[in-house]
């Protein structure tokens, strides 16, 4: 019988680990596996004759600056040769077999000191291995001896390494960890990196090199600092833009606001107009597209409770208005020819486009799927190859418009999209993102384009790169992401601006009306909290003080956790929240329920559904909740508290209120008897179906989308 | 391969005349995935060689050892059954470098850096060919069809690509030795058949190559009408030489007896037969609508789908998401039974109610399955682009329940709609559709192509293309006419 040792760099799937160890042992071979394991993943049937299991990330763990350096082949062998386990059943294996990519470089150093054993990469190549040993004669006693002994070239191969890696020793030994932490350390390297008279590009290497130091040594700030230092006394404008565009950039890959954003953001826009100025497009769009992801990282608009922008959007976005290259994106090219009314011989043809996200499509594609007057297509951007190759290449669309349009990559744009717009009479963008700016990347010819901005959009660069003069139909689901974005696109307020309308998200809330129990009346409940802006901290203090008065209220939360892996600042959020809840989890006043398909079974469970979000643009699930007969409870979105239009404007007078104090009060209010619950329940469903109820709201899109939009503007005249 | 007859030619279907000036015409066939590399265009290989070979041609196949495709697609030895005996075969020592999987073959530097590696493997390939996989292989396919040349001169090259490094060995003997060539591009290299638009531009090296071995050439092959007016495009002054050569299907690869009684109280079977090489994406909404399908659909409640062929190649081989997501999906009678052997293809369909035809790309793809899908006489559920070349293929056939892209929603009405044709079709339907894919037989298509290259290859010499001139076209009488109506050759 033949031993097998695999050896996996990364957690092998669990089905795939299965049939290979499978085929393997009806191959006649005892199988053993050593690396990167998901243990809580491993199948249950799955027969191992033994097993060394490492943690998952053993390919990308760096928990020294000799494995940061390392390339992932390396760091899985680092790992796996300190196992004697491992090193014991290489010397004895028959076929070493490398899983994956990252495995192979171990497979290649066993397979140095095993030489009599089969070395093979992939599990077919190993069963073939197995067959063809059968075939051969075994190896004696004296060769077997002979395998544990090194060959010569892998010895003189160390030595070489050991030479190699002696400079850089040298300078890891200046930027050590407790150096790059004290305060005499940074400042001393800070005066370093300002020294006079160095060229730039020592300058620029040094002011890297310390900064990896800092980074080694956590301290991000420090990197920045440090980045920042160096760029001030760099001579060269676009050298100095991009140091400053780093710096800013490893605070934000931290999870921290850069101390000096706007700097970075000027920096970077000034060289980009340069740039652009002398024709030297490819390079500005470089410099313009750092500069917005920059300005509109997701840690800064996205994962925190408050936003430059939504704060201040003119402020925030006056530099862009000031830089020629950015309005030279933004600058409106018109269409050559006017959209075509609907067609009236035949069905609309329907175009509805998306990029992976089709949540809030479902119900508008299933209604014009059945409709008589309207043939739909859809097509979902991500899902096609070639689509999603152009459809979020930011530098190359940006290249494209400080070119005049005249790039190959517009001409890849123009070729995958004409077939699409030839076919359609309407194309639906939906989510004000990539795939509008793609749309409005070429001329729509005849056929009309709609565009609905849901609302984060507005917070994105999009905005800033999207053609409005080549839509048509401007579509928002709320008033206030309506003022929002008008704000920051003044274009739209004009004469030659696309049609706005506001138009409430398709849902299905009669399927919600669900008799609630008794005890639901003390059940709050919120729907959705993964992400930081639903902010779900501040409904946990709403329970906090409502428990205060009365102990038996409690609260479901449905729906996933947010991903701790999106940002930094997401992290800390989540971090946060679950020191928040919990002591509250573990007494039963908190459950989270996770994510699930069937929301109207859980809220039939909630009787009073909360919004605590900082920002929303309509906020579904209290949509839903209130159609269910919850009380709804809304925060007054902060970020649009106070405008003329906010939350109090979108929902009842009633349901919003401005504080944790003031929600205490409506909650203990509305639910202090049975019948009052129930009533004000009743009241607030009556009212959800009434206004957002799928069978009203599709009127609206039928106006939208069946109606001449040209007799639409006759009548408004 | 046996001496060498008396014989010359006739210049009507390129059948040797029975005069005896000279020994039987010669064709060098570049045709690396010939049998027993178990490939799909092995079938088309095969039947260009047989071909040649009945209308009296001594026929060379150049390819790579078979030991080659080990690593790669597999092989199937009983591929071979059909291949004339007398076609004379040269296997060259070459191998696809990247899909090694012998770690002990491994430099330090490919074992430490695998993707550095390709990245400089790809570069080092494109500087000797611009083709980024086969570029190395250049110097011995050159060498190659010289030796043959010399040992037995040839009349015509044929060369079949991928791979296009294929085409410098046809140029350099057509260079050095004056022997006229044709290619056989199957899908077309300027074209991007899987994303649409071209895949490189005419002034790039590729471009620079394509458009030099098409001027010079005999005929241009391709597998259906949009890659051929691509060509036609492109190259306007070759239009006259591009000939569709549809993929057709194998007789013997569908079920001659009556398909088996559906039983959907047993459990319906959906079978997949080919190569498993779409995305984890468009599986996933395969699978996804076929779980759906059965919640919904009586008929399909103990359905099965059983997918057969190769997946993955290399250290991926039949080890990739695609393999993991069908096992998740065994619970829903999803099942994978690895590859066919040609010998067991018709019983594989023979045991199968429907079939499901999973093709990526769209309207420059047509696929060889779908020939032989058609000619099963089961209902077919489309699973590709609602504008594809298969859709052409299919229109009309009335057991097919139609394209529609990807859209999850529709795939379930697909599988429901096939589930009840299974149960309704009758034998007239079913007798009906096989008609239909009567005239899409391999054999038909791949007679007409070949006789009319050979015709024209064989030609007044005055009019053979020497070097740097131009090829006349053939005055021939056009067969065009008869082919089109056969679905067949067309110029």
């Amino acid at each position: 019988m033949s031993d097998v040792l695999l050896v996996a760099g990364v957690a092998p799937q669990p089905g795939i680990l299965a049939t290979a160890v499978r085929r393997l042992r009806e191959s006649g071979a005892r199988v053993h596996l050593v690396g990167a394991v998901d243990p809580d993943e491993l199948a249950e049937d799955l027969q191992l004759d033994g097993l060394c299991a490492l943690p998952a990330d053993i390919a990308k763990d760096t928990p020294t600056r000799v494995a940061a350096r390392q390339v992932p082949g390396e760091r899985v062998w680092s790992r796996i040769r300190r196992e004697p386990w491992a090193r014991e059943h290489a010397r004895s294996a028959d076929v070493l077999v490398a899983l994956d990519a990252h495995a192979i470089y171990t497979v290649w150093r066993f397979a140095q000191r095993n030489r009599a054993a089969d070395a093979r990469y992939g599990i077919q190549a190993a069963v073939q291995a197995l067959v063809e040993r059968k075939g051969r004669p075994s190896t004696g006693p004296l060769r077997r001896l002979t395998n544990g002994i090194p060959s010569t070239t892998a010895v003189k191969q160390s030595v070489n390494r050991l030479i190699n890696a002696a400079p850089r020793a040298a300078v890891n030994a200046v930027t050590a960890r407790p150096i790059m932490r004290s305060k005499a350390g940074t400042q001393l390297w800070l005066t370093a990196v300002k020294a006079p008279k160095v060229p730039d590009s020592l300058r620029t290497k040094v002011g890297h090199q310390v900064a990896k130091g800092m980074a080694w040594a956590d301290r991000p700030d420090g990197e920045a600092l440090i980045l920042t230092a160096t760029a001030s006394k760099l001579r060269k404008p676009t050298a100095r833009a991009r140091i400053l565009g780093e710096a800013a950039s490893r605070e934000l890959k931290a999870g921290m606001p850069p101390r000096d954003l706007a700097g970075a953001v000027n920096a970077l826009l000034k060289v980009a107009d340069q740039r652009h100025r002398a024709d030297e497009n490819a390079a500005a769009a470089d410099l313009l597209n750092r500069a917005m992801t920059l300005a509109f990282d997701r840690v800064l608009h996205i994962d925190q409770l408050t936003s430059p922008l939504a704060e201040d959007p003119e402020g925030f976005i006056a530099p862009f208005r000031r830089s020629l290259a950015a309005t030279t994106v933004a600058s409106p090219r018109g269409r050559r020819q006017p959209a075509a009314p609907p067609p009236t011989d035949r069905p609309l043809r329907l175009l509805i486009a998306t990029s992976a996200n089709d949540n809030f499509l479902k119900l508008i594609r299933s209604y014009y799927d059945a409709h008589p007057r309207v043939e739909v297509r859809f097509v979902d951007l991500a899902a096609n190859a070639a689509l999603k190759s152009v459809t979020w290449a930011s530098k190359p669309m940006l290249e494209h418009r400080l070119s005049a349009d005249t790039t190959p990559y517009g001409e890849k744009a123009e070729e995958r999209l004409r077939p699409y717009l030839d076919w359609a009479d309407t194309v639906f963008v939906d989510w004000c993102v990539a795939p509008a700016a793609l749309f409005t990347m070429v001329d729509p010819g005849t056929t009309r384009v709609i565009v609905r901005l849901h609302s984060y959009e507005a917070l994105s660069r999009w905005p800033y790169m999207v053609d409005f003069s080549r839509i048509d139909d401007l579509v928002f689901v709320a008033d206030h992401i309506k003022d929002l974005t008008t704000t920051l696109v003044p274009y739209l307020k004009g004469p030659d601006g696309p049609r706005m309308h506001v138009l409430d998200n398709a849902m299905n809330l009669r399927g919600f009306q669900i008799d609630k129990p008794a005890d639901a009346r003390f059940q709050l409940g919120m729907v959705g909290i993964s992400q930081v802006a639903k902010d779900p901290r501040w409904a946990i203090q709403v329970l906090r003080l409502l428990r205060e008065r009365d102990d038996r209220y409690r609260m479901l939360l449905v729906g996933g956790d947010m991903n701790p892996d999106v940002s930094v600042a997401s992290r800390e959020y989540l971090e946060a929240f679950n020191r928040d809840v919990r002591e509250l989890e573990a007494t039963g006043a908190v459950r989270r329920l996770g994510a699930t398909d069937d929301v109207p079974k859980m809220l039939s469970d909630i009787g009073v559904i909360i919004s605590s979000s900082v920002r929303e643009g309509c906020h579904c699930g209290l949509m839903e909740g209130a159609a269910s007969g919850a009380v709804p409870v809304v925060r007054d979105w902060p970020f649009f508290a106070g405008k003329p239009n906010s939350a109090r404007t979108l929902y009842p007078e009633g349901w919003v209120i401005g504080s944790p104090e003031e929600a205490v009060e409506r909650i203990l209010r509305t639910t202090a008897t049975e019948e009052a619950w129930r009533t004000t329940g009743r009241e607030a469903s009556t009212y959800a179906l009434r206004e957002w109820d799928w069978s009203v709201v599709q009127h609206h899109f039928d106006r939208l989308l069946l109606d001449d939009p040209r007799s639409e503007s006759r009548r408004r005249e | 391969m046996t001496q060498s007859l008396d014989v010359s030619t006739s210049s009507s279907n390129g059948r040797p005349a029975a005069a005896g000036r000279g020994r039987r015409p010669h064709l060098i066939y570049l045709a690396i995935g010939f049998p027993p590399a178990a490939k799909s265009c092995a079938y088309r290989m095969r039947e260009t060689a047989n071909q040649f070979r009945r209308i009296g041609w001594d026929v060379t196949v150049v390819t790579i050892a078979a030991a080659s495709w080990e690593r790669d697609s597999g092989l199937d030895y009983s591929l071979l059954e059909q291949v004339d005996p007398e076609i004379r075969v040269v296997e060259l020592p070459l191998a696809r470098e990247d899909l090694e999987t012998d770690i002990r073959r491994f430099s330090e530097e490919r074992a430490l850096r695998p993707a550095k590696w390709l990245t400089n493997l790809r570069k080092r390939e494109k500087k000797i060919f611009p083709e980024p996989v086969f570029g190395s292989w250049r110097g011995t396919l050159e060498q190659a069809v010289l030796d043959v040349h010399r040992q037995r001169p040839a009349n015509l090259l044929l060369a079949s690509c991928v791979p296009y490094v294929n085409l410098a060995a046809a140029w350099k003997l057509w260079e050095t030795q004056g022997v006229p060539y044709a290619v056989d591009f199957r899908d077309g290299w300027s074209i991007d058949v899987v994303n649409g638009g071209q895949a490189f531009t005419p002034d790039s090296e590729a471009g620079t190559w394509e458009r030099r071995i098409l001027d010079h050439c005999q005929s241009l092959w391709v597998v259906n009408d949009p890659i051929a007016d691509h060509y036609r495009e492109r190259y306007p002054h070759v239009a006259d030489r591009v000939h569709v050569v549809r993929n057709g299907y194998d007789k013997d690869s569908v079920p001659m007896i009556r398909p088996r009684r559906p039983d959907p109280e047993a459990g319906l079977t959906f079978g997949y037969l080919g190569t498993v090489n779409y995305t984890t994406h468009q599986l996933r909404v395969v699978l996804d609508a076929w779980r759906e399908a059965r919640k919904r659909e009586p008929l399909l409640r103990n359905a099965r789908f059983e997918i057969r062929g190769h997946i993955g190649a290399g250290a991926n081989r039949e080890a990739n998401g695609l393999t993991e997501l069908i096992r998740e999906a065994a619970d829903d009678g999803v099942s994978f039974g690895g590859p066919v052997r040609k010998a067991e293809v018709a019983e594989t369909y023979g045991r199968w109610d429907a079939l499901v035809l999973i093709l990526i790309g769209g309207r420059y793809v047509t696929s060889g399955k779908v020939y032989e899908y058609m000619a099963t006489g089961l209902p077919i559920v489309s699973v590709h682009e609602v504008d594809h070349d298969a859709s052409r293929v299919l229109d009309g056939h009335p057991l097919w329940t139609g394209a529609c892209g990807l859209d999850e929603l529709r795939l379930v009405d697909s599988f429901r709609d096939a589930a009840r044709m299974v149960v309704e079709a009758t034998d007239e339907q079913r007798a009906g559709v096989r008609d239909h894919a009567d005239p899409f037989t391999r054999e038909t298509l791949m007679q007409k192509a070949v006789e009319q290259l050979a015709a024209h290859a064989l030609a007044a010499p005055g009019d053979l293309p020497v070097n740097g001139a131009a090829v006349h076209p053939s005055d021939e009488p056009s067969t065009i006419n008869e082919t089109e109506r056969a679905g067949g050759v067309r110029a």
